[in-house]
């Protein structure tokens, strides 16, 4: 008798498991490309064992999804208020139905991803474009479609869609309370299930023990909850998980401080960007399905190290400082102080710096934030804002990182530079009023 | 209008609110700002989709966060609802450098702080998904705004949506009109 269950090992999760419906989708075009795609992108030049691809991730996301699915619709953990507001979540059929959606889609969730995961896709796709919307035309390509027809349940394309990539990059699409609540589940910043499996997989291949949590713990004490504004229903914790929500939302923070926002990281990410800018027809990817499946890490690897050989080929220079680790350093760290001079001070600096040495690139990110807010499910039944309970998540600050860096060889003279330069410069208020 | 500006005119309104008897969650601070820019025109550029709780904009979130990390404002407790956002003595700062901006939506600040301050959030929901509901579907009766909202967001009852309707027709009656000789 065929297998109807099949199983692959894994690091974290150690068995996951998939039917035969869902093997057909693992074994598609899109999701083995995925193989081919880093996780960190260039991060193993800085953590030489971050060499994981999007493929076990997606894996692992899927595995997860249904987990907090079965946990949060078991029918001892839904409310009657939240079942009178859910209806579809008391019909089984309908959540067998939501159940393989949820999986499915957090399967695809990364199918759209760049050659080298986020690094610079806002530069080099045409505006509008990212990667949630490749994955949204790739979920419903017709290679996809005839897939998802031959499921069972069948599955509506834009119900996958919806819960791949969530509200916040499918704003045209309209969704009804259940599917805004299991794209949550998803792809949300608090508890989203890619959120939990890319911390975990992201430490244990990284060798750093910050992004490790109780997830066993956590999933299992998951709820769909009104908050006690009386706002829709969320996804929240039992008083009981709150310790291990706690405990993701510390190690999101370590995570992107030391390993996400790491400044060599990040300088790697602009010389691939400035290679991917010479090198590519027009500077930017395609965005037509088959020239997206086309590209993955491989081809941008080979023609970095040829471009890095050539002297005088398209991205040369960018493409030589990736290979021969040249890469640019430090000029200037976001620190309190010159952030009390000028709330724009990496900015400002990075501008004038430009002017003087040229060889000088500029990064700001922020991360994390908005998302300490969440209901818990007190034992006598009320339900109360997180931060209402726990001084770790009201003191929890938000992520940032910002670097000016300088080419190595203008390094010296540029710190002297910026030494006697910085108190003028940062009295600067570039978007003064006119 | 610019991040900086920008951030000059929501930490302004968030001090406005917390005056007004706020206790300025995300929330607030979300709809206070989507009256400021759909009802009074003042240009935030931030995209409001109709989400969870009303009108929503993803970019603003983001942009509180950058705000959060920048020093310009910090989360208060506000047992046992969500954080509070309170404007820093360095967002002060900042807005000192903004006089002219301030001065010219200042009075739309007041007007919005005044209005929704003392609002508990399901009315507010209910307040922006009429002003929503108003501005994209052109909709002008309470009862066509209204039996909309019921329809996008059922969990708003008969009555609710029909007094959000209203209060909504009598603040564009009272407000608009003085825009407009401005």
């Amino acid at each position: 008798m065929a297998k109807i269950v099949h199983e692959f090992r894994d690091p974290i999760h150690v068995f996951i498991r998939v039917d035969t419906h869902e093997r057909k989708i693992v074994d598609t075009r899109p999701l083995q490309r995925l193989r081919y795609v880093h996780q960190l992108a260039l991060s193993y030049l800085v953590y030489p064992g971050a060499t994981h691809r999007r493929f076990e991730h997606s894996l692992g996301v899927m595995e997860l999804a249904g987990r907090v699915f079965d946990v949060v619709t078991a029918p001892g953990n839904l409310g009657a208020e939240v079942l009178k507001l859910l209806p579809d979540l008391a019909n089984e059929d309908a959540r067998r139905y939501w159940r393989r959606a949820i999986r499915v889609a957090a399967l695809c969730h990364d199918i759209g991803h760049l050659p080298f995961s986020h690094a610079a896709e806002h530069e080099l796709l045409p505006e509008g474009w990212d990667h949630e919307r490749l994955t949204r035309e790739l979920i419903q390509s017709p290679e996809m479609v005839e897939i998802w027809n031959s499921v069972i349940p069948p599955l509506r394309p834009e119900h996958v869609v919806k819960l791949a990539v969530g509200r916040k990059k499918a704003k045209d699409l309209e969704f009804s309370p259940l599917e805004e609540l299991l794209s949550e589940i998803v792809v949300s910043d608090a508890f989203g299930v890619d959120r939990v499996d890319y911390l975990l997989r992201d430490s244990h291949h990284a060798g750093v023990a910050y992004g490790r949590f109780d997830h066993y713990r956590l999933i299992d004490t998951l709820r769909i909850l009104i908050p006690a504004t009386g706002e829709a229903p969320t996804l929240g914790v039992e008083e009981g998980g709150l310790l291990s929500a706690e405990a993701l939302l510390l190690a999101r923070y370590y995570m992107y401080s030391q390993v996400y926002f790491h400044p060599v990281r990040v300088i790697y990410d602009i010389h691939l960007q400035r290679f991917l800018s010479e090198w590519l027809p027009g500077g930017q990817f395609s965005t037509d399905i088959e020239g997206h499946l086309r590209m993955t890490d491989n081809e941008v690897i080979a023609a970095m190290f040829e471009a890095a050989r050539t002297p005088g080929s398209p991205g040369h220079d960018s493409a030589k400082r990736v290979v021969e680790r040249n890469h640019f350093r430090i000029l200037w760290t976001r620190n309190p102080d010159d952030l009390r001079k000028n709330p724009d001070a990496g900015r400002v600096l990075s501008l004038r710096a430009k002017e003087q040495f040229d060889a000088v690139e500029h990064s700001k990110k922020v991360g994390g934030g908005g998302t300490e807010d969440f209901p818990v499910l007190m034992r006598d039944g009320r339900v109360v804002s997180s931060v209402a309970l726990s001084e770790t998540l009201e003191k929890l600050p938000a992520i940032a990182s910002e670097f000016v860096f300088v080419a190595p060889e203008r390094q010296e003279e540029a710190s002297r530079w910026i030494e006697g330069k910085r108190d003028e410069i940062l009295q600067e208020m570039k978007e003064a009023e006119e | 209008m610019k991040r900086l500006r920008r951030a000059a005119v929501v930490t302004e309104l968030a001090d406005r609110l917390r005056e007004a008897g706020s206790w300025c969650g995300e929330t607030h601070l979300q709809k206070a700002c989507y009256f400021l820019q759909q009802l009074l025109g003042v240009p935030l550029e931030y995209e409001f989709i109709l989400y969870r709780y009303g009108p929503f904009s993803f970019e603003l979130r983001e942009e509180l966060v950058e705000m959060r990390a920048d020093g310009l404002l910090e989360l208060r407790p506000a047992p046992p609802y969500g954080p509070g956002i309170l404007a820093t003595e360095a967002s002060a700062e900042l807005r000192s450098q903004f006089p002219k901006t301030l001065s010219r939506y200042g009075e739309a600040i007041n007007y919005v702080a005044g209005r929704l301050g003392d609002k508990w959030v399901t009315d507010l929901e209910s307040l922006a998904t009429a002003l929503y509901v108003h501005e994209e579907e052109k909709r002008d009766s309470v009862d066509s705004i209204a039996s909309r909202m019921r329809e996008l967001k059922p969990r708003i009852s008969e009555e609710e949506a029909e007094s959000a309707a209203s209060e909504l027709l009598r603040m564009l009656q009272q407000y608009l009109p003085s825009i407009e000789q401005a």
